[in-house]
């Protein structure tokens, strides 16, 4: 089962940690990079509204100094997204998650609004919560097999503890925004894509990351 | 390769134009021709293509290769015998393309379409299930093992068939006209794909034709095996049938009930793969 994501590809060692790449992590670690790219290059939508009381509808504007900050932190999110695609060490992993987090809540909390900036504070509750669980799982790791290299963790004499693997997930489930905070639409219908898109596409990349992890360990 | 691009494109869309026709017949209408997905792709290809004002440009123009891009990925990945898990990756990534047609426009209806994207994400769930259920069995996720489990053990279908039909609801939510298509619901125009026309939506036509291929071609292999290749592609006719069957006699759910549906089906799919678990 060490083979999960298809052969290993390329290693890249820092040390003892060591990112690596498979077809499933290039997938991935690519996807981020385009999409970061997109970010990099391309205006924002000018989302289409109505004007209550009439047929009248008019497109809504971003401001430049709004525009400057949730592309920071787009591209903060898409930089966090490659690292915990292609990361091999549990502890970088969950440091890059809890950072897609952080980003997460930025690129949405600049939008000047209400009712989405209420989403975004009660989704930071959330995702604050969420490292606690994120850190104990490294660190319960670290404690129970000596490593966090996900390399050696996947051999058949290390046993990572179901616990771990538990807490990991739940991390993951706190610092992601979609698919379980996909209901606060608001956080969506924010206008500025392709900034709002890197905090579903960050989200599903950690999902789909973790399940991997999850099986390796 | 671009022989079997070209032939999986034009065979996934057939199968889209025979999904119409006999959802047509079922409901007791002529229904259109079974080519006119194909049709569709060609007329789009030369139909005047403009970006809307408001849109995001690199965004609603780049979608669109990434969408072509990841489902050709796909299928190189299951000719090759790769692994399962990318292929439950891109079908993942599937919805970040909804989404990205959708929110990429300005228009609210694609966004309406995109936002729906991604609160159905409970549907990937059972295929997640199927592949942590297949794991048990076959302790590799790569297609070329699994399809080599299967020439010494017999089909899949008969070993989980609960994951076989997690795997099948998950077909069922990809097809147009289900009960769970609500991305295209009508009442959003055409959803995410709203506004995307002219050369745009005939890429995105190619992106259809190569997914259903994909995804039907994935089903067989991981359930019933390596078979010759008119059988597999006589099954993706039959199971294409049955789907439309399906369609045809459910009406389209409200997206609560469609997000409710699939996350019971999910439910119930973890606690199948926890049993499997437990007892092997």
């Amino acid at each position: 089962m060490n083979e999960i994501g298809g052969a290993p590809l390329f290693f890249l060692e820092f040390g003892d940690i060591v990112i690596y790449f498979t077809p499933f992590t290039i997938t991935l670690f690519l996807l981020a990079l385009v999409f970061t790219v997109f970010v990099l290059v391309s205006r924002p939508e000018r989302q289409i509204d109505i004007a209550f009381g009439g047929d009248a509808y008019y497109a809504k504007e971003i401001s430049l100094s709004e525009l400057r900050f949730r592309r920071f932190m787009s591209i903060a999110c898409g930089l966090a997204c490659m690292g915990a695609m292609v990361t091999g060490d549990v502890f970088d992993f969950t440091l890059f998650v809890s950072l897609v987090g952080i980003c997460n809540v930025g690129i949405v909390a600049a939008v000047k609004s209400r009712h989405v900036q209420n989403a975004a504070y009660q989704y930071g509750l959330v995702a604050l919560a969420g490292t606690v669980p994120l850190f104990a799982a490294a660190a319960m790791v670290a404690a129970t097999t000596g490593t966090l290299s996900m390399l050696e963790l996947a051999k058949d004499t290390i046993q990572v503890p179901l616990a771990a693997r538990a807490l990991l997930v739940l991390g993951v489930m706190g610092e992601g925004m979609a698919p379980f905070y996909a209901a606060k639409a608001e956080m969506f219908r924010a206008p500025g894509a392709p900034y709002v898109i890197m905090c579903s596409l960050s989200s599903l990349l950690i999902f789909l990351r973790v399940a991997e992890v999850i099986l390796l360990l | 390769m671009i022989a079997e691009l070209l032939f999986a494109t034009f065979f996934g869309l057939l199968l889209l134009g025979i999904h119409r026709k006999v959802i047509a017949r079922i409901q007791r209408r002529p229904g259109p021709p079974v080519w006119q997905e194909i049709l569709h792709m060609l007329k789009f290809s030369f139909k005047t293509t403009w970006v809307p004002a408001t849109a995001s440009t690199t965004l609603f123009v780049g979608v669109v290769l990434v969408a072509i891009g990841i489902w050709t990925a796909a299928l190189f990945v299951v000719l090759s015998g790769g692994s399962l898990l990318v292929i439950f990756a891109i079908y993942m990534l599937h919805k970040i393309v909804e989404h990205g047609f959708g929110l990429s426009s300005g228009s609210p209806y694609g966004k309406f379409g995109g936002v729906r994207s991604v609160i159905s994400a409970a549907s990937e769930i059972p295929l997640m299930v199927s592949v942590a259920a297949i794991a048990i069995f076959t302790k590799s996720l790569m297609i070329s093992d699994i399809v080599a489990y299967q020439q010494s053990y017999g089909p899949l279908l008969f070993t989980v068939p609960l994951a076989a039909v997690a795997m099948y609801v998950v077909l069922l939510s990809k097809m147009p006209f289900g009960p769970f298509s609500i991305v295209e619901s009508k009442e959003l125009v055409s959803g995410y794909k709203t506004e995307h026309f002219g050369v745009w939506r005939a890429g995105l036509e190619i992106c259809n034709g190569l997914k259903t291929y994909v995804l039907l071609l994935t089903f067989i292999l991981v359930f019933a095996g390596g078979l010759p290749l008119w059988t597999i592609l006589l099954l993706m006719l039959l199971i294409t049938m049955s789907l439309s069957f399906v369609c045809a006699l459910s009406p389209m759910l409200s997206p609560y009930d469609s997000v409710t549906i699939q996350t019971l089906i999910a439910g119930l799919m973890v606690l199948y793969v926890a049993i499997l678990g437990v007892v092997s």
